[in-house]
């Protein structure tokens, strides 16, 4: 057992965890306003993976692209949240969780027919031959990811506690019916969180595919683990995500070399269900106390 | 019993046209397509004890069929057993992993429910592909069918093997169904607090639910393996999932003919899809379906703008797509996609649901009568009150982090008492209350009953030692009736075993539970509103029904939490007069209620709490001039001129004299 060579696999699924933790880290912004998560996130990735793919095609640089892809994202958000979650949480139903995975479908099968079911590579200008650090080696682009990650999670971190509009999101997390009262608009707020969850989705979708390539099938995967991160964390949890996503993405790096490449799925559904089964509120949740 | 007639006769008309259609048509597709549908109308049936009656999405009954289809195939192929050794293993293995996931998935709801079911999903179809040496892999397995009996089974024979089994499942999930079983199920979904609290126990119903539903999964995926007689791990991926739910959505969710023509539904949608022709005519005919729905709906202002809305333009975008796509088929998933939606928005209870509705009034079929209550003697036997301590609080304690919500509260409640529990509020009273039904686990002290210790911590095991509660917000079953309500609380009246269930063997103990409901109904006032779900009785009829099924657990003690708030004037004074008529029965009531007038005239004795403690005890009307009391209220030393204060919206507070 080499440890040199459990460090570069360690180090490298923990950069791919990332992209776990910025998934999983939208469905927490949604949950946060509204209790409730986009079952169809990982077809938001892959759709604005496309449609940023496109863009690109279409002659417009790198870093301006950036901006469309997430604002398609954020578009898409919108288009969820209004078809799929609004009617069922004024009912106050569970029928949101149906409806997200039947749009999710949806969002799917217009792409296998707009953009085709290859896969395909993802131009980029961030280069991909490795540099050493520390005695592993790591790319540019994994770092890029890295970059990315924390950037927009601090950003919008940033916004929630430093903006009006943050403290309102903040508001609505933690009372709906209070910061109603007072005169903030959930629906809007339950909106923004939509909106938001979506660009973050399209820039998970933008920094994974060049490492990953574009195509349909692109984010199942992705999806289950990031669904294990936020769970495992703790769908309330902030920053837990992080560090759980970089867990999980060692972990799972280490299972697919020792077991075989097969078995890269196992350690995040155990961990899931385990998780669920000892703290349904996450490793970093708050349990709630129950009223009657 | 038209009702019933009716319902049977079309069960056995459908199930004898099926069973003849091999005689008449020889079309081996055709009959292929039958045998299918059998298969996926018992997949279904599982699938609904999950999706309709527990009201959760379940993403993983997919990994039942696979297991179950693996399963048989690996009975057949591996240990050479014959086909009903086979499928008896599909059915056990998916009784058993059905538990074993209900186990960590039962403190789920909702979407953790949903995750943790897909991730069980995922996780079966990696291990299918990946233990190579027992499934194949992604190779496949294949299989050939046993004979039975030395009989080859021809695929008319087979068909008539699987139309069978599903007939068997059908009835027995009937009687299921319909019985106490049901009803918990159904309980459970609206609140489990509560079904704890009726001491029926959310637990092992909601693994026995899964697991059934589950080991029906694992059964039809033993015909599925005979029936296709190849099997893949890529068969029974998520897109078959969704198919499934979209079969038990569209047909009707808490329906066995729901499931039916689910089934129906998923097994013609490909045939659907491969013919454009067909497909525009079907797609057009949704549209118009939609539009009627739409229009009659926002005309009527039944439904909101988006609800009727929202389907014509999925509906509209299935028409358009008709006739610009060139093959329907690549577009498979998006044409599912757009009509669940249509469903899930615009006909959330399904064909069934609004069919039974039209057909019901069509036929105005009455409800099967009610029977005559029992007497109230029977039911509820009026015992005499001996005066010694029923209950005793020993300096009990109960912290959250730094707050001592009960802090050392020592109370003996006198049987045969209503004992009064007032205090402003945060001064503990619904934390006592809680501490004692055992939603809470005390931090230290004892609860004694009849002295000896009471369970603590919870719900379930008090409710058995015989103390019943109701809730200050409302948990009632919403969606059952209020008969239904009151006896799946019914205590000592089901003794039939589940194997007697299943066969229909329980029918009188359910005539006998039904009169017996009655009886309590009749005692609230409520009898000739048995029939209406919970959620549609008015607020008053409702807190009155909260008392009702509490007193069928017979209860030695009765635990009424707020029963008079938000009541309107008259319906406080109905509240009065039934609080007496139970406890002219014996029972011992705790009362905690801020209505000073309601607890002034029922109440024998009257403990006042602030900050977690004792603060007076007495009559009411001593205890109303205690000087602390007073403080505790009006937060000042008494003076006589001071000015009457309301510590409670909508209740009068005690007046100094």
């Amino acid at each position: 057992m080499n440890v040199q060579i459990i460090g570069q696999m360690a180090v490298s699924g923990a950069l791919m965890g990332l992209v776990y933790a910025l998934i999983a880290y939208g469905f927490q912004l949604t949950y946060a306003t509204s209790k409730s998560i986009n079952f169809g996130q990982g077809e938001l990735v892959m759709v604005s993976a496309f449609f940023s793919l496109t863009l690109t095609n279409l002659g417009l640089p790198y870093w301006a692209m950036i901006p469309g892809g997430l604002l398609f994202g954020a578009l898409m958000g919108l288009i969820v949240e209004r078809a799929a979650v609004r009617l069922a949480l004024e009912q106050k139903s569970e029928g949101w969780i149906l409806l997200t995975i039947i749009l999710g479908l949806f969002f799917f099968s217009s792409a296998e027919n707009i953009w085709g079911r290859d896969d395909r590579p993802f131009p980029t200008p961030i280069s991909a031959d490795p540099i050493h650090v520390l005695g592993v080696d790591v790319t540019r682009l994994e770092l890029s990811v890295a970059v990315g990650v924390i950037a927009i999670m601090g950003a919008i971190e940033l916004f929630k506690r430093r903006t009006l509009l943050g403290k309102a999101f903040e508001a609505v997390s933690a009372d709906r019916d209070a910061a109603e009262l007072m005169g903030i608009s959930a629906t809007r707020t339950v909106m923004l969180s939509y909106a938001l969850s979506g660009a973050v989705a399209a820039l998970a979708g933008i920094l994974v595919s060049p490492i990953t390539t574009v195509g349909p099938t692109m984010a199942s995967a992705l999806i289950l683990k990031a669904f294990s991160v936020a769970v495992v964390a703790g769908l309330d949890s902030g920053f837990g995500v992080v560090l759980i996503g970089m867990c999980l993405g060692a972990l799972e790096s280490l299972a697919s070399f020792y077991l075989g490449s097969g078995w890269r799925e196992a350690p995040g559904l155990v961990l899931l269900i385990l998780a669920l089964a000892l703290r349904p509120n996450g490793v970093f949740g708050k349990a709630t106390i129950r009223k009657v | 019993m038209k009702r019933i007639l009716l319902l049977r006769g079309a069960e056995l008309i459908v199930f004898a046209c099926l069973a003849t259609i091999p005689l008449l048509v020889v079309n081996p597709y055709a009959l292929g397509l039958l045998t299918l549908l059998a298969i996926y109308g018992i997949l279904l049936i599982g699938l609904d004890v999950t999706v309709g009656y527990l009201g959760q999405v379940n993403l993983g009954h997919v990994a039942f069929l696979g297991l179950g289809a693996y399963t048989a195939g690996l009975v057949v192929t591996k240990l050479g057993l014959g086909m009903g050794p086979a499928l008896l293993a599909a059915m056990a293995v998916g009784l058993l992993l059905g538990g074993l996931l209900a186990l960590p998935a039962l403190r789920l709801e909702g979407p953790q429910f949903a995750l943790a079911t897909l991730s069980f999903a995922a996780l079966s179809t990696t291990a299918l592909n990946e233990l190579e040496s027992l499934t194949g892999g992604a190779q496949g397995l294949s299989l050939s069918r046993p004979p039975v009996f030395g009989h080859v089974l021809t695929p008319p024979l087979f068909y008539w093997l699987c139309m069978a089994l599903l007939a068997v499942v059908w009835m027995l999930m009937r009687n299921l169904l319909a019985s106490q079983w049901g009803r918990a199920f159904e309980a459970l979904r609206d609140s489990p607090i509560a079904t704890d609290a009726m001491g029926v126990g959310t637990y092992r119903h909601k693994v026995a639910a899964f697991a059934l539903g589950s080991g029906l999964g694992g059964l039809a995926g033993g015909l599925y393996a005979f029936n296709f007689q190849y099997l893949q791990p890529q068969s029974f991926t998520y897109d078959l999932m969704i198919i499934l739910l979209l079969g038990v959505v569209l047909g009707g969710r808490k329906s066995l003919w729901g499931a039916f023509v689910g089934s129906s539904v998923i097994v013609l949608l490909p045939n659907l899809l491969s013919n454009r022709h067909l497909f525009q005519i079907f797609s057009g005919l949704g549209f118009a379906a939609a539009l009627a729905a739409g229009l009659r709906g926002l005309a009527k202002q039944t439904t909101r703008p988006f609800q009727a809305l929202a389907p014509v333009v999925a509906m509209g975008l299935l028409v358009v797509g008709g006739f610009l796509v060139e093959n329907t088929e690549d577009w498979r998933k998006a044409i599912f996609a757009l009509m669940l939606f249509s469903v899930v928005v615009g006909l959330p209870e399904g064909l069934m649901g609004f069919l039974s509705h039209f057909l019901a009034r069509l036929f105005r079929v009455p409800h099967a009568p009610l029977p005559e209550p029992s007497a109230l003697e029977d039911v509820l036997p009026s015992r005499p009150a001996d005066g010694a301590p029923l209950l005793v609080l020993e300096d009990l304690k109960r912290h959250f982090g730094g707050v001592k919500a009960v802090d050392g509260l020592s109370v003996s409640v006198q049987s045969g008492a209503i004992h009064g529990l007032i205090g402003p509020n945060g001064s503990g009273k619904s934390t006592v209350v809680n501490v004692i039904s055992g939603l809470y686990t005390p931090s230290s002290g004892r609860v004694l009953l009849r002295g000896s210790a009471l369970p603590t911590g919870s719900l379930f095991r008090v409710a058995r030692a015989g103390v019943a509660r109701t809730f200050q917000n409302l948990q009632l079953f919403g969606e059952l009736t209020a008969l239904e309500n009151v006896m799946v609380a019914l205590k000592g009246v089901y003794r039939s075993p589940l194997p007697m269930v299943l066969f229909g063997l329980g029918r009188a103990e359910e005539r006998r539970a039904r009169a017996d409901a009655l009886a309590l109904l009749n005692l609230i006032g409520l009898r000739g509103q048995a029939l209406n779900k919970a959620k549609d009785l008015t607020y008053g009829a409702q807190r009155f029904l909260e008392i009702a099924r509490a007193l069928a657990r017979k209860p030695d003690l009765l635990i009424l939490d707020e029963p008079a708030a938000g009541l309107a004037h008259p319906d406080v004074l109905q509240q009065i007069e039934i609080i007496k008529r139970v406890h002219q029965r014996g029972i011992t009531i705790i009362l905690i209620e801020h209505h000073m007038d309601v607890v002034s005239e029922l109440c024998s004795t009257v403990t006042v709490l602030d900050g977690g403690k004792v603060i007076a005890e007495g009559a009411p009307d001593e205890v109303k001039r205690h000087p602390k009391v007073v403080e505790a209220y009006l937060g000042q030393p008494p003076q006589p001129a001071s000015p009457e204060s309301d510590p409670q919206p909508g209740g009068p507070a005690p007046q100094p004299a």
